[in-house]
């Protein structure tokens, strides 16, 4: 609450005199315009007013709400005006520079990006005599606008079709080009399968450093070499390994708390030299369309699950291929025949972790919700509004399986025709 | 079944498999490296093609039977270049794939022992001069010293890449499950035991290794100058919300409900 | 001229047979050497065949009769149209006495042919519906042919046309009786089965009471795995002992073990009779296009050749039998039970599966995940096997590792990492405190006890889970063993012994906790309330029944409760299985219906309102049945539910806590 308090002495003055006759419109201007019940006395003491808290209730009793859902609306205004009054901090002049090479799934920082960036500032702002820089490197197009909050202070984009698709091989040129040039005193990566994971391995054996891999914590250590110690995980994540830490680092999601209270320039910078050309022996030919319905079920992101309450299967099954999502389905759909044995999900069967799991008749075993505890949103489809699986599920449809189903196929059939539509006219 | 679950051609294909020892992770008891078995699993599903064994590392009883897992999935041989506890394995391996020289070499992504950096497939190509590619899920077909193989992306998706041989590829948990270890060949397969000058890896003493601990969990936090909202914020479970039912709607609202959950995550194409 | 031709009529056939019988040793002796007592066997067969194994053949009176008539009447007529036509002994006695036996032998020919008229879909056909016209051809031709010697027609009647009709009889008689013996006929089961019965692999089954429905010899035999050049199982018919071929050539493919079979029954590709005859086919060679009995469901006839020395399963599949065939087995071990010729199919099927498993490590489905986690973790399930006793955290049961010794070892089985089966633990443990039983239990020192990996032929994990148990067991005093799973018992009691060693002997002394609690009741131990549930019908465990002989001590004790128990059509000694033995839910070949749900539907027939099982696996299976259906109950939460404790006042009580204290004082002092 760095704001400067403003007083007007008339007005406490006024608000202090019940009798005056604009007692009440003072009051309610110093409380923001509502009904003020607290405000600060000449002496910098709060001032509360007890009748002006609470509201009429339908009995006309006043009634106190002490939950605060009355307040939150005020409250919630005054906090979000002082969110946004964060830090700015530039640095011109860097004593050293911490690079970054986030991820970027999507186009944008993800959440493991932004932990990481902020692993990288407590490295660069340890001694705040010498403040170091956070370099972001980042390939090809991107739809991130928010560099500067999330703790980078030079941001160097590098673009060129060599980038396109899947080039480790250039890419890690183009790392070498940076280290050569700018010589950050620690690369940065994050742990991650898609992507910063193999490519922090390729930069540590390209710059001959011995990497620490799945890193989740760092701390300052005068004992070590760097000034910093870090723990990694190590022997299938079964052993924690401490050691100095190195040149390269490759750190799993939270090894740090993203940025929250500063910002940054993100100021963009350009390599004085070009990048080296490399002659690629991996190609990428591009994704392959894999059929939704082929995905293991272990590693679908969308699963159309059914259950007892299938009594239409070809219905079902139509469903799942309209949607594009993988099948799955309960034990007693599989041992009644309806379904394969490796589409049962469960504990007994597969367990699952998708992103969106539909469950269809089905009522929830134990067994059954153990199998989906790792899926992010579950949506049931069932006519009994007592059962387990309901009670899990994120969104539960009550009603008749065979008609919410036919009529969420005929939606989505009208969205992808308005789709097709779209398209054609762009 | 995944679509590249099927074999394919790969005739006359020398394939190396770097194995290693493995580790259950409730018991700790030595077994085949889970990763390691499906790169074993994914050289004998290429028709055709000879697949050797390789390990390096120390040659008691302990390695000795959860090497025979490996083994047992049908393999004659393995070869394992001996080395002292705590050696650094890059030297004698780089030597070892050099002089048999096979097109593919096929291994883990991360061992579940040791450092388990995963850095070693990197290490061997940079020192070979050969591509590297990680996350291979199938190789669809070899021909002319280029594979054309399938890559693991995540949430099942695929993508193809050409890569000129010979090259190292590591394969990790979305490739086809390791089949089975019999018990007969396992007892029957041979060891071929080479001793191997080691090289100590001596940043290895400079480390504390322990028990992993358990990582604190990140606490919401919640940036409010109210100590109310503070509070409310720390004392709210934390998977409340959600949990919506829908009752006594028509199968077309049910519908439209769902349609826009589906939507906003994205599951939609 | 009859005086002529039948004597070289019935020497030649018997020449035959001969012949014939040396042909067919020699397709036996195929097999792997397995030493048998041979004239001792040779000498205890006519008892075994007439008093041991009577029990089993009469429980089809109706061919038991026709038996008795046809076959008595065959070997007594045989013997002596040899001597009377063969040798020309022509006395009126001998012939009187042949012509009985004919007469015999047709009457009992004529039940037979009345049973072909119409004959049940487990019955074969082909071949088997001529036998009873042979059977008449034989005992008409040598009752007429026998008359003149009797003395009742002249000794030239009839001229030659009678003469050659006769002749012709006699003919299609003595070579459908005499060479089909040995060369394959139906009458084969005649010869095989005699010696079978001689020579059986597991001549126990044999001993006192002489039974062979109540002597048993369930164990499966262990496999010597140091031994390098031993077989891992059976890849071809070759590698089955000489005995257990010789077992397979003795079946009369009467089909009692396909109408027992669940499998089957449920529509899973597996018919026993017919397993046994693809393993007479695969002994001789050939294809299955000759047999005419019930296919394995869903696999048509003909499709499928086999060779001594070519391997049963073809790892690419096809070959004489496919793999999910043998994998759908449950072990439950009805067919062995009602198999009049004594075939040992379980044996045969867990031989072959050792195989598969072992040489080319195939175990479908759930299987290779299950042996993993028995080898990793000691547990089917890949359980942390340091969280055993974590279900019994408030019981604070008494530890072997500490007691050293007790009265009983507490073998709480896998049944630890399933919630449900929690319930029945600690209802059992309630019972054994109540009863003040001295027990205490192994906790995380014990294993598997090996069943699922010996039942899924991997007989390596078996033994080292077995070796190990052995182990620690060997550390601790106890006089016996009490557990409330049936497939953990069995082992236990009838497998772990032949793993013994001299200084470490595993031969214990076992109960199934009915039997216990059978014992407990009966010495007045515990007091029950008055019975207020429904009626209640009892499921017997395979492996507690057929595989133990235990079927009174569960019903005992639920008489002892007040219960009346509504026995299922199928119960005893013919239960029907629950789909769970023999690692068949881990393996999980699909059928067009479930075991479980069937054994359900038994279980509606008999209106219960609730089912009394005594086996972690059955209630597992019975309750993964769709609701509505009875309640499943453990014989053991019966008992519980229905305990008064403290009734016994003041001994109970004091009794009861005063261990406890102790036990906290000497946790305190140091």
């Amino acid at each position: 609450m760095s704001e400067l308090v403003r007083r007007d002495p008339r007005k406490e003055w006024i608000a202090r005199n019940r009798l005056h006759p604009q007692h009440l419109e003072v009051l309610a201007e110093i409380g923001g315009n509502a009904v003020a019940t607290e405000w600060m006395g000449p002496n910098g003491l709060m001032r509360r007013n007890p009748h002006a808290v609470g509201f009429m209730g339908p009995n006309g009793i006043r009634r106190i709400d002490r939950s605060g859902a009355s307040h939150a609306a005020h409250t919630n205004a005054r906090s979000t005006q002082s969110q946004d009054s964060r830090r700015q901090v530039t640095i011109n002049t860097p004593a050293f520079m911490v690079a970054v090479v986030p991820d970027m799934a999507g186009g944008r920082l993800s959440p493991h990006d932004r932990d990481l960036l902020g692993l990288a500032r407590q490295l660069a702002d340890a001694d705040p005599e010498n403040p170091g820089a956070v370099l972001a490197i980042i390939y090809g197009e991107h739809k991130e606008n928010a560099f500067g909050e999330a703790g980078v202070d030079r941001l160097l984009s590098l673009e060129g079709e060599q980038f396109d698709g899947y080039t480790p091989e250039n890419r890690i040129a183009a790392l070498q080009g940076v280290d050569r040039e700018i010589a950050p005193r620690y690369w940065l990566l994050p742990d991650s399968t898609v992507g910063g994971g193999e490519l922090g391995r390729r930069l540590s054996v390209r710059l001959g450093e011995r990497a620490a891999t799945q890193v989740w914590q760092v701390e300052a250590d005068s004992d070590s070499d760097t000034g910093w110690r870090c723990t990694t995980r190590g022997a299938a994540g079964t052993t924690d390994i401490v050691r100095a830490l190195p040149r390269v680092v490759l750190a799993l999601a939270e090894c740090a708390d993203p940025i929250s209270e500063t910002r940054h320039a993100a100021e963009p910078i350009e390599l004085s030299r070009g990048l080296p050309n490399v002659l690629g022996r991996i190609e990428d030919i591009g994704e392959v369309a894999v059929d939704p319905a082929s995905v293991s079920l272990a590693e679908a992101e969308f699963i159309l699950s059914a259950g007892n309450g299938v009594k239409d299967w070809d219905n079902y099954h139509h469903a799942a291929e309209v949607l594009g999502a993988t099948k799955g389905a309960s034990r007693v759909a599989v041992d009644d025949g309806h379904m394969p044995r490796d589409r049962q999900v469960g504990a007994t069967g597969t367990w699952v972790s998708a992103k969106v799991y539909v469950a269809v008749g089905i009522s929830g075993a134990i067994q059954h919700l153990q199998g989906i505890q790792s899926c992010e949103k579950v949506v049931a489809i069932n006519l009994d509004e007592g059962c387990d699986m309901v009670k899990r599920a994120d969104l539960a449809v009550i009603g008749d399986a065979n008609a919410i189903l036919a009529a969420l196929v005929t939606r989505v059939e009208q969205y992808r025709a308005e789709q097709e539509e779209n398209r054609d006219a762009a | 079944m995944p679509p590249d679950a099927q074999s394919s051609s790969a005739t006359g294909l020398n394939v190396a498999v770097l194995v290693s020892i493995g580790r259950h992770p409730l018991t700790a008891r030595t077994r085949r490296a889970d990763q390691d078995a499906r790169a074993v699993e994914m050289a004998l599903t290429l028709s055709g093609a000879s697949v050797s064994l390789m390990h390096a590392g120390q040659h008691d009883s302990d390695n000795e039977e959860a090497i025979r897992g490996y083994l047992g999935m049908g393999i004659d041989e393995v070869r394992l270049l001996e080395q002292m506890p705590q050696a650094d394995v890059v030297p004698v391996l780089t030597e070892a794939l050099r002089a048999s020289a096979p097109q593919l070499v096929l291994t883990g992504t991360r061992a579940e022992t040791g450092e388990a950096s995963g850095i070693l497939p990197y290490l061997l190509a940079e020192a070979l001069g050969w591509p590297v590619i990680n996350g291979l899920a199938a190789v669809e077909k070899v021909e002319k010293g280029v594979a054309t193989v399938l890559q693991a992306l995540p949430r099942g998706k695929r993508r193809r890449l050409r890569v000129r041989l010979p090259a190292i590829a590591t394969v990790d948990t979305s490739a086809p499950a390791a089949r089975q270890s019999a018990f007969g060949p396992a007892r029957r397969g041979e060891f071929d035991v080479q001793p191997h000058a080691s090289e100590a890896d001596s940043a290895l003493t400079q480390w504390q290794i322990q028990p992993a601990r358990k990582r604190p969990k990140r606490l919401k936090i919640v940036k409010s100058s109210s100590a109310r909202d503070r509070f409310k914020a720390a004392a709210a479970k934390s998977d409340g919300g959600g949990g919506q039912t829908l009752n006594d709607v028509t199968p077309e609202q049910g519908a439209e409900a769902i349609f826009k959950l589906l939507r906003e995550e994205g599951v939609l194409r | 001229m009859l005086d002529i031709l039948l004597p070289i009529l019935i020497f030649s056939a018997l020449l035959l047979t001969v012949i014939g019988a040396v042909r067919r040793v020699r397709l036996w002796r195929q097999g792997r050497p397995s030493p048998v007592d041979v004239v001792g066997g040779l000498l205890k067969m006519p008892r075994r065949y007439l008093v041991d194994l009577h029990h089993i053949v009469d429980r089809d009176k109706y061919i038991s009769k026709t038996h008795v008539a046809t076959a008595g009447g065959f070997v007594l007529a045989a013997l002596l149209a040899i001597i009377v036509h063969g040798f020309g002994l022509h006395s009126r006695i001998l012939g009187w006495a042949l012509l009985a036996a004919t007469a015999c032998m047709f009457t009992g020919a004529l039940f037979v042919a009345n049973r072909r008229r119409n004959p049940p879909a487990r019955l074969s056909k082909g071949p088997w519906m001529r036998l009873p016209k042979s059977l008449l051809a034989f005992a008409a031709s040598f009752f007429i042919v026998t008359l003149p010697v009797a003395g009742i027609l002249p000794a030239d009647f009839g001229g030659w046309l009678l003469a050659a009709v006769l002749a012709v009889g006699v003919a299609w008689g003595v070579s459908e009786m005499f060479l089909g013996m040995t060369w394959g006929g139906p009458i084969k089961h005649a010869f095989a089965g005699a010696l079978h019965l001689a020579w059986h692999r597991r001549p126990e089954r044999f001993s006192t009471p002489h039974n062979a429905s109540a002597a048993r010899s369930s164990g499966l035999k262990a496999l010597k795995l140091d031994d390098d050049k031993a077989k891992l199982g059976v890849e071809k018919p070759a590698d089955f002992t000489w005995n257990q071929l010789l077992g397979f050539d003795a079946c009369v493919q009467c089909g009692r073990c396909e109408a027992m079979c669940p499998a089957f029954a449920a529509g899973q590709p597996l018919n026993p009779k017919k397993l046994i005859q693809d393993m007479v086919i695969g002994m001789r060679g050939g294809t299955d296009a000759g047999y005419y009995g019930s296919p394995y469901p869903g696999k048509p006839i003909g499709e499928h050749e086999g060779h001594p020395n070519g391997p049963i399963v073809n790892r690419a599949g096809g070959a004489l039998v496919d793999a999910e065939t043998l994998w759908s087995c449950t072990t439950c071990r009805a067919c062995v039970e009602e198999c009049p010729m004594m075939i040992e199919h379980v044996d045969a099927i867990v031989d072959m599966r050792r195989f598969l498993t072992l040489e080319h490590g195939n175990t479908p489905n759930k299987g290779a995940e299950v042996l993993d986690n028995l080898i990793a973790t000691d547990n089917p399930g890949g359980f942390d096997p340091d969280s055993r006793l974590h279900w019994a955290a408030d019981l604070n049961l008494p530890l072997m590792a500490d007691k050293r010794e007790a009265d009983v070892l507490l073998w709480l089985g896998d049944g630890v990492f399933d919630m449900r089966n929690q319930r029945t633990l600690r209802s059992l443990i309630k019972v054994l405190r109540a009863a003040e039983v001295d027990f205490a239990v192994l906790g995380t020192e014990e294993r598997d006890s090996g069943d699922v990996a010996r039942r899924l032929g991997d007989e390596a994990t078996f033994q080292t889970l077995a070796r190990r148990n052995i182990r620690t067991m060997s550390q601790y005093r106890f006089s016996r063993i009490v557990t409330c799973d049936p497939h953990s018992f069995h082992v236990l009691k009838n497998e772990y012994g032949e793993l013994g060693s001299a200084d470490m002997p595993a031969n214990y002394e076992v109960y199934h906790h009915s039997t216990f609690i059978n014992e407990l009741v009966k010495a007045g131990s515990l007091t029950f309330k008055e019975w207020k549930g429904g009626s209640v019908t009892y499921h017997d465990p395979c492996y507690l029944g057929r595989y133990n002989g235990e079927y009174e001590a569960p019903r005992d004790v639920l008489r002892a409760l007040g219960i009346d128990v509504q026995e299922m059509a199928r119960s005893g000694y013919r239960s029907r299985c629950c789909g769970g033995g023999g690692g068949a839910p881990i393996t999980d070949i699909p059928g067009k219906q479930r075991i479980p749900d069937m054994r359900m539907e038994d279980v509606r027939a008999t209106g219960a309102d609730t089912v009394a099982v005594g086996c972690p696996q059955c209630t597992a299976m019975l309750e993964g049945v769709v609701e509505p259906r009875a309640d499943i109950k453990d014989i053991a939460e019966l008992v519980a539910d229905a305990l008064v404790i403290g009734q016994s006042t003041g001994k109970t009580a004091s009794s009861k806590s005063a261990p406890q204290p102790q036990r906290t004082v000497e946790e305190v002092t140091p």
